[in-house]
């Protein structure tokens, strides 16, 4: 037997998040004693219709969400109470609306930071429909070897260390929820457990007092003994002293009250939880306290270390006098195990897994990124740059001070190309869509390709192949000819032998500058002398310019690509900025732009 | 419990129809000048000059003057800003008007587990004190409101004669609303007076004590709550609460002159049984500390930075319950750091530290901090088969063979 929270206990819980993790420690409750989940549904408005996933052992339940206390009630009858992990400025309406269903009994409240007066509307609701408030403030209700409400209890393995399998003869009644979990060990270490276990809250007024608890412990036959753990404050413990001295008491009743020191404090100094915060001496206080428990007959030790040692001595009086029979423990063996993550049981080295992906140049899982092995910060302290870390992310290198110049160079000459052209057009006519930044730079990304700009690869893979085979310049044009066409990286729209590209030159005679070996460049530059005096635009333009510097300093060929977009982006990212800074307004094509070419208008046909 | 000075106090009390003398609150003497020229009952009245700022017995201290002109209460007023008592600086004066009167009453209004209680006495000031007996209370059900009869009676039994009686439970009326209506804990007006020139009752002062938690329906509340300690903060408790108000979860951190045993535990519960383990074993708290709801370790850490620096303490009490949810790998992680950095900054000779907790990660985090000793740390762990406060027991009794 236990109070409050009983094998009959089904719950709706009122919450989104936190409330969803009750449920995940509610059901590892449920698990370890061998009983169906006993959360039926939720209530979260934002979320309603919608379902929220408990994993139960290895399994995972899938529990409605509800606008109302109401529709989860009507849908699950068997549902008696309620555990509220609204926000302070919901709690009080989302508690009503539990109070006034009917079909719930018990409305426990977790909620930290309610105001005071809205507690006491609630309390007072409940006390006219006769039904139990509890909080708010409130960590929950367990009753070992049937029901928990809440997160009280801690992890898995402290309820199996707390034995809370399985029911013993102490019941606890606690302000603090910090301290529940202890309570309830020292109850399991010193004696045979506890019964049932009910945080009521650290607030100044507590939905429900230790009194009302005190005599449905009395009425629990089951519940041998109590512990109180109490705080200064309030009058709460004076009036359950008041009522165990009042008359007999089939149980027996110990008590801790906290809040001592505050007499060695200086005038003013308080702390603790918010019921704590007021009394020093006389009415109130600790020493008041714990003055009416034992005028009242309990047992008061005289600190909190020294409980579980006067638990033993209830205990060891029980057992004596026969009101107590020692119950064997269960050996965790007996109990199920709780499935471990895969996290936990990697940890444990007791599961391997083969990885989705693989990668190689780069880990997160520090506190700051490692490229190809090197810290991100230990790079910018050693005063390496961008182009570094484009050699370590590409091509798992680091690049020298020399080369690390020429693909900065590479890079700051293609970043833009002014707006005609088909990226930055792309990314301009998006941004005065309304499109947002990733999407415009995007589109203008898409248009990189064979035509624009992206000849960079395919014309390093030719350039390349020349090279490695010792071909002629007539050999490699005869060769593309036949079987790919024309040259990558050969020819310009507009640009030609007298209208040269500055950006080529630039490039080639800074890379000339170095005297260091190019036989790529120098392959590229000799195929153009050849192509540009059959035709004056048939020029190496910037793609293959950058191809061949890029294949020179062993960038792989498949990379060459990325130096354009890399480049670019900074382009794009521009243009949209641009126009978003001008405000720019959505733009179409003027229909005298286009050939319209198409039929003109004609009647349609029947229907055959 | 928000404590709340007497201008805002009254603005409160004024909104809901009760009569407070005329006031300025003011922080230069220049500023006192210049409402002086613009509002004519500065001129003209009489004047109280009061310190405001959340201090104790102002008449003793010297930080209340009456009876003033305009001038005197400008010499008042440059005679009080900047003044120093203990830790707290005078900033700010409220300057009101005498009201001249003859009786002085009483009238409160105190919350209740029920909701709460209305006082009224036919005596005030400190008569009252000394006459607690003649005090007449009136329960009010939380949700309910006092009918007028109800406060009739509740006046004609403290002793008001008829139309007086009509008065106090008219103002009593409107005492209870300002409760009510912005969620107070605690109202009291200390005199009520009768106004001379009119017979209306008037609050010459106003105890206000707000519901710190239900801040959120109240935009209008557009003042600070003053400190509740009768002193100003420190810098460290400043630097904690600051830390405190960026993390989930939380640190707390008070300091207490004159300590040698110096507080690290875990839990709003336990700490306070910690405390007052050390006091009932005859140690002296050097400072108050809570961690609780799983803070991130950098939190912890800038705790324990500041329990180590402080002086003379032989004793640090790492105390906690078995937790819930708390990390104790992950928040002692942070004590650990912050040891460390206090250990380099040579802070803990021959300080013990003292160490008992359980919850998730228990083992590696108790683990991790045994292994403080091979660093020269004089430190010793305990897990949760020892019991709460036995560690405490431990360092006391050490600290007196």
């Amino acid at each position: 037997m236990s109070i409050l929270a009983t094998k009959d206990t089904r719950v709706v819980i009122q919450g989104g998040a936190a409330g969803l993790n009750a449920a995940r420690r509610m059901a590892e409750f449920c698990y370890m004693i061998r009983r169906p989940l006993n959360v039926d549904a939720f209530v979260y408005p934002p979320d309603s219709g919608k379902t929220n996933e408990v994993p139960y052992g290895s399994g995972l339940l899938t529990i409605p969400v509800f606008k109302t206390v109401a529709e989860a009630t009507a849908t699950h009858p068997q549902i008696n109470t309620s555990l509220v992990y609204i926000g302070a400025d919901r709690a009080c309406a989302a508690g009503m609306e539990a109070l006034n269903d009917p079909k719930i009994q018990l409305v426990s409240m977790i909620t930290e930071g309610v105001p005071e007066r809205d507690a006491k509307l609630l309390a007072q609701h409940a006390r006219k429909l006769g039904k139990t408030f509890n909080g708010p403030s409130a960590i929950g209700i367990v009753s070992a070897g049937e029901c928990r409400l809440g997160v009280i209890g801690g992890a898995f393995d402290n309820l199996v260390s707390c034995k809370l399998y399985r029911e013993g003869s102490f019941g606890v009644i606690t302000k603090s929820g910090g301290l529940s979990n202890e309570i309830i060990w020292i109850c399991s270490q010193f004696a045979d457990g506890i019964t049932t276990a009910i945080g009521i809250g650290g607030d100044a007024y507590p939905g429900t007092d230790y009194v009302t608890y005190l005599e449905k412990f009395e009425q629990d036959p089951q519940t041998k003994a109590v512990v109180i753990v109490g705080e200064m404050g309030g009058d709460l413990e004076e009036r359950a002293a008041e009522w165990y001295g009042l008359k007999k008491r089939r149980i027996k009743l110990l008590a801790v009250v906290s809040g001592f020191c505050q007499e060695s404090l200086p005038k003013g100094m308080k702390f603790g939880h918010a019921g704590a915060k007021e009394g020093l001496k006389g009415e109130g206080s600790a020493r008041s306290k714990a003055e009416a428990f034992k005028k009242a007959g309990a047992v008061v030790p005289d600190t909190f270390g020294a409980l579980g040692p006067a638990i033993k001595a209830v205990y060891e009086e029980l057992v004596k006098s026969g009101q107590v029979r020692p119950i064997p423990d269960l050996s965790s063996e007996d109990l199920p195990k709780l499935p471990k993550t895969v996290e936990e049981g990697m940890k444990a080295g007791e599961v391997t897994v083969t990885p989705l992906i693989k990668t190689t140049i780069s880990d997160d899982r520090g506190d700051e990124p490692l490229y190809d092995g090197y810290p991100a910060s230990e790079l910018i302290n050693k005063g390496y740059d961008i182009p570094h870390i484009v050699g370590l992310l590409w091509d798992k290198r680091l690049l020298s001070k020399q080369e690390a110049e020429i693909i900065k160079r590479i890079i700051m000459l293609s970043a833009d190309h002014g707006p005609c052209v088909s990226g930055a057009l792309a990314t301009i006519i998006a941004a005065c869509a309304g499109i947002g930044l990733s999407q415009a730079v995007a589109a203008g990304l898409i248009m990189i390709g064979p035509r624009f700009g992206g000849a960079v690869t395919d014309a390093g893979r030719w350039f390349k192949h020349a090279v490695d085979n010792k071909m002629s310049v007539d050999d490699f044009l005869t060769y593309m000819k036949k079987n790919v066409g024309p040259v990558p990286g050969i020819g310009h729209r507009v640009k030609s032998v007298r209208n040269p590209d500055k950006r080529v030159k630039e490039l080639v005679s800074y890379v000339k500058s170095l005297g260091i070996p190019t036989p790529h460049l120098d392959f590229a530059l000799e195929v153009e002398k050849v192509t540009s005096a059959k035709k004056d635009n048939l020029i190496l333009n910037v793609d293959g310019t950058m191809a061949a510097v890029l294949v020179d300093l062993g960038f792989p060929v498949d990379s060459l690509n990325g130096f354009f977009i890399l480049a670019r982006t900074i382009g794009l990212i521009g243009h949209w900025v641009d126009q978003k800074r001008q405000e720019s307004r959505l733009i179409r094509l003027f229909d005298y732009l286009v050939n319209y070419a198409a039929p003109k208008r004609r009647e349609v046909p029947p229907l055959k | 419990m928000a404590k709340v000075l007497e201008g805002p106090g009254m603005g409160l009390m004024k909104k809901w129809g009760i009569t407070v003398p005329n006031h300025v609150v003011v922080t230069s003497v220049e500023k006192l000048t210049t409402l002086g020229d613009a509002n004519n009952w500065l001129k003209k009245s009489k004047l109280v000059v009061k310190a405001h700022e959340a201090l104790g017995s102002r008449f003793k201290l010297g930080l209340v003057k009456v009876g003033l002109d305009l001038k005197g209460a400008q010499a008042a007023a440059k005679e009080m800003l900047g003044r120093q008592v203990g830790s707290i600086t005078v900033s700010q004066v409220i300057v009101s008007e005498m009201v001249p009167h003859k009786e002085e009453y009483y009238a409160a209004v105190k919350s209740t587990r029920e909701g709460a209680e209305i006082l009224l006495a036919s005596c005030g000031g400190i008569e009252v004190e000394s006459n607690w007996d003649r005090v007449k209370k009136l329960a009010v059900v939380v949700g309910d409101t006092p009918s007028p009869d109800a406060l009739e009676k509740l006046a004609k039994e403290v002793g008001f004669s008829k139309d007086l009686a009509k008065k106090v439970a008219d103002f009593a009326g409107k005492l209870f609303a300002c409760f009510d209506n912005e969620d107070a804990q605690y109202l009291e007006v200390n005199p009520v007076v009768v106004r001379e020139s009119d017979g209306q009752l008037v609050a010459l002062d106003a105890v206000t004590l707000l519901d710190a938690d239900a801040r959120f329906r109240h935009p209008d509340w557009d003042f600070p709550f003053a400190a509740e300690f009768g002193r100003a903060y420190t810098k460290n408790e400043l630097e904690v609460m600051a830390v405190d108000s960026k993390i989930k979860g939380s640190v707390k951190f008070i300091e207490i002159p004159g300590g040698d045993t110096a507080m690290l535990p875990a839990g709003g519960g336990a700490s306070v049984y910690y405390s007052d383990a050390v006091v009932a074993r005859g140690g002296k708290l050097a400072n108050y500390a809570e961690y609780s709801g799983d803070p991130p370790d950098w939190a912890v850490e800038v705790l324990t930075e500041k329990v180590c620096s402080l002086p003379a303490i032989r004793n640090i009490i790492v105390g906690g319950a078995i937790a819930n949810f708390t990390d104790v790998k992950k928040t002692f992680g942070g004590i650990i750091a912050g040891f460390r950095k206090a250990k380099a900054e040579d802070r803990l000779h021959g300080v013990k530290i003292w160490v008992r907790r359980g919850g998730p990660r228990e083992k590696e985090g108790l683990e991790a901090m045994r292994a403080l000793r091979d660093e020269g740390f004089d430190i010793h762990v305990f897990d949760r088969h020892t019991p709460l406060t036995d560690i405490v027991d431990m360092a006391l009794q050490r600290q007196t063979n």
